[in-house]
């Protein structure tokens, strides 16, 4: 069953991120709000783990630009609907609180 | 058939309340038979080093309610090796019988639950 791994604290501050990778499914996807998005600044680690990670990453495009923040082409910035229809395309949620 | 859920606890024991409400979550859910897990990640594996003395902080003691936990029929007990490897800690010497899972096991132990809640 494919996770959809929700992520809202920065990649800074403690483990989430770098856990969740550890974890993650092949067809699971990580979707960044919040301070999360400060995973996307592309020349910093937590970016370089995304990427290496092969997961598909989604981010709350208001959350980005908020923080000013330029996501990389692979990264799929979302608003509020896409948010809540990508909570229905997986089969599960996984909050990272 | 009720859903599976998998709980997964991340926090340490005495950091906040958050490694004691992830327990409730499972032991109330234990008492009404739901099919539940519970894995012990990052920092919440710290839940399951014996001798400790939460009474000198203060402190309510966990483990009374961790040692509940098969009682209340949750054998669904996993640890994240990783975590415990990077903390020094032995998996032989846990507080709980809880099966030591490497990272693409806990990919897999994802997986399977219908729900996944982390706290």
């Amino acid at each position: 069953m494919a996770t959809l791994h929700m992520l809202s604290h920065s990649p800074f501050g403690d483990g989430r991120l770098e856990s969740c990778l550890r974890l993650l499914g092949s067809r699971d996807a990580v979707l960044l709000c919040g301070d999360a998005v400060y995973a996307l600044q592309q020349a910093g680690a937590p970016w370089a783990s995304l990427q290496k990670s092969g997961a598909q990453v989604f981010a709350l495009a208001e959350d980005a630009s908020a923080r000013a923040i330029t996501a990389h082409a692979s990264a799929t910035l979302v608003d509020y609907p896409a948010f809540v229809q990508l909570c229905l395309d997986y089969d599960k949620v996984n909050s990272w609180l | 058939m009720s859903k599976s859920m998998l709980v997964i606890s991340r926090q340490a024991p005495w950091a906040g309340p958050g490694a004691r409400e992830a327990l409730d979550i499972v032991l109330a859910g234990g008492a009404y038979d739901l099919p539940l897990g519970m894995l012990f990640l990052d920092d919440g594996v710290f839940q399951l080093t014996t001798a400790q003395q939460p009474g000198d902080i203060q402190q309510k003691n966990l483990s009374a309610n961790l040692q509940a936990l098969p009682m209340f029929g949750i054998d669904e007990l996993f640890v994240a090796a990783s975590s415990l490897e990077r903390r020094g800690i032995a998996a032989d010497t846990l507080a709980l019988p809880a099966q030591c899972l490497n990272d693409s096991e806990l990919a897999a132990l994802v997986d399977r639950y219908d729900q996944v809640i982390t706290l």
